[in-house]
């Protein structure tokens, strides 16, 4: 019992980084119909900031978060949109995509050969402890990590239902041309999801490189486990995302202790046809109409 | 008819389309203060286009738009909507999982922060209580009349004087249908000019003022409404008349 209990805890806790990514994946889709191929990477990313700037401007860690953090909102954020997403998606949805899988290749072949392509030690946020809870050893980074994702979903949805600006932002969502014809700026709403996004990768970045070490192939698992998760939960709801992220985590972490760890990659997959097969709408999400 | 001073909303010689395609080819007409002016004409006749052209989502490539003397041609609908002019398109244009209250607070988005938005909330709700009953409702929830019904009032949140509507009937039971034209009725009795699209043709003239005829982007006749109705070739294009081919 309390082996279940130390796996579904740190499974929680990686599933809860897993939800930020997908939350993240699916605002962009929603709000842009951009499909972010490169989200992987976007969590790779800022782990390099930070490491960068120790090592080239010799700054302590927090310092170096900050400027990672900065970098992850010009960069994954602004830039991202106005090079990539703007003159792209006139051209179409897949057009898009594909460019986005260029960008995705581009990152972490950019950090290889610039940086290093050896997993790098990444400090974590704070030093890690293991607590007794129940006879089951936890660390104090899974708490840690949960207490966090939660903070960051709640504030989200604080953001976007609780104030006439986040409002704002589901109107440009769900009906684009009429919320122009409202007076509201509609360009700027979805600016704004790209850096919400920005800030969604730049934590679950800070939180998992600890974990996971930080090295240039990570956006290919995180990458794929967000796109999954978004799809488990339902793609049009952001507590679908946050579900579907958490039941990732979870799954995949006592599949890999008590069925077998050499398949632990299989499982998100398999979870994702069984979905599929039976629930193509995702578990929390609304079958959508698409006339064609 | 039209002295100066009456004239709400002038187009003149207004050029616009899509791409290459010109649906307007030089529309000139004058809506006067305070009425309905209905505008009819075939498919392709450039009805919408006319809207989405006055409110700036379509860009005029020649031709200037008047509205109370100021030029507006080729502005924005934030600019516009600060004017006092809204614009209700065709078809459902709710945001259909936000609440309806959240729905109306949204037609206040571009208002200046002098205006206090919950108070116009609290009059939109008294004028029109089943939004009241529905306030915490998604809007997807409404029946279609009702949809529209909140379609009107988030647009009635900022007080336009200038109303554009774009076929208000289509899809509503005819109960509904009357309910929207007293709507527009009473709007006008309260100096708000309305310019209406409507394929109802014969019931949206009946409550109007004015009515214009638009063919080939640009305007055929602009007549009263009752001298339309009258009109045996309006009569037979638009009003229900059978379609005989034109005697020669």
């Amino acid at each position: 019992m309390a082996a279940f209990i130390q796996l579904f805890v740190s499974g929680l806790a990686t599933g809860a980084i897993y939800a930020l990514v997908a939350v993240g994946f699916m605002l962009l889709w929603q709000t842009s119909q951009t499909i972010n191929f490169a989200q992987g990477e976007f969590v790779m990313i800022p782990a390099f900031f930070v490491l960068w700037a120790i090592k080239i401007l010799g700054v302590g860690f927090w310092p170096a978060v900050g400027i990672a953090v900065l970098a992850s909102l010009l960069i994954l954020g602004l830039l991202f949109k106005r090079a990539i997403v703007d003159p792209m998606l006139k051209h179409g949805v897949l057009p898009l995509v594909i460019s986005t899988i260029a960008l995705s290749i581009f990152l972490k072949e950019a950090v290889k050969d610039f940086y290093s392509s050896q997993a790098q030690p990444f400090q974590a946020m704070i030093p890690s402890e293991d607590l007794h809870l129940f006879g089951a050893v936890i660390s104090s980074q899974s708490i840690f990590i949960l207490l966090i994702a939660s903070a960051a979903v709640l504030g989200l949805n604080k953001l976007l239902n609780g104030t006439r600006l986040g409002r704002a932002m589901q109107a440009t969502a769900q009906n684009p041309s009429v919320a122009r014809i409202l007076g509201i700026p509609v360009e700027r709403m979805i600016m704004y999801t790209f850096l919400i996004n920005a800030l969604l990768v730049a934590l679950a970045s800070l939180m998992i490189s600890p974990i996971y070490l930080a090295k240039f192939t990570n956006g290919d698992t995180l990458g794929l486990a967000a796109f999954i998760a978004a799809i488990v939960g339902g793609f049009n709801q952001v507590r679908g995302a946050i579900v579907g992220g958490l039941i990732l985590g979870v799954i995949e972490n006592l599949a890999a202790a008590y069925i077998s760890a050499q398949y632990r990659g299989a499982i998100p997959l398999i979870l994702l046809i069984v979905v599929i097969l039976w629930r193509p709408q995702g578990l929390m999400g609304r079958a959508e109409e698409r006339t064609v | 008819m039209d002295t100066e001073h009456t004239t709400v909303l002038a187009l003149d010689n207004i050029v616009a389309g899509y791409g290459a395609m010109t649906i307007l080819n030089g529309t000139t007409f004058k809506v006067r203060r305070a009425t309905i002016t209905t505008v009819i004409g075939p498919n392709g006749a450039g009805k919408s286009t006319v809207f989405k052209t006055i409110f700036g989502m379509l860009k005029a490539r020649a031709g200037t738009i008047t509205f109370d003397g100021t030029d507006i041609t080729n502005t924005t609908p934030r600019h516009l909507l600060a004017c006092g002019i809204c614009y209700v398109p065709q078809g459902r244009n709710i945001f259909p999982e936000l609440t309806v209250r959240h729905n109306l607070e949204l037609g206040g988005f571009a208002a200046p922060s002098s205006i206090n938005i919950d108070e116009r909330i609290e009059a939109a709700m008294v004028r029109f209580p089943i939004l009241r009953q529905k306030a915490d409702a998604q809007a997807s929830t409404l029946s279609g009349g009702q949809q529209k019904l909140l379609e009107i009032a988030r647009g009635l949140l900022l007080d336009p004087k200038l109303i554009l509507i774009d076929e208000p009937s289509i899809g509503l039971s005819p109960l509904m249908v009357q309910e929207t034209f007293d709507i527009l009725k009473n709007l006008r009795a309260k100096g708000v000019t309305i310019l209406m699209v409507e394929q109802n043709a014969k019931s949206a003239l009946q409550i109007s003022d004015d009515g214009l005829v638009l063919e080939l982007g640009r305007t055929r006749m602009a007549e009263t409404a009752e001298t339309l109705l009258n009109d045996p070739r309006v009569g037979q294009l638009f009003l229900g008349g059978a379609m005989e081919p034109t005697a020669a």
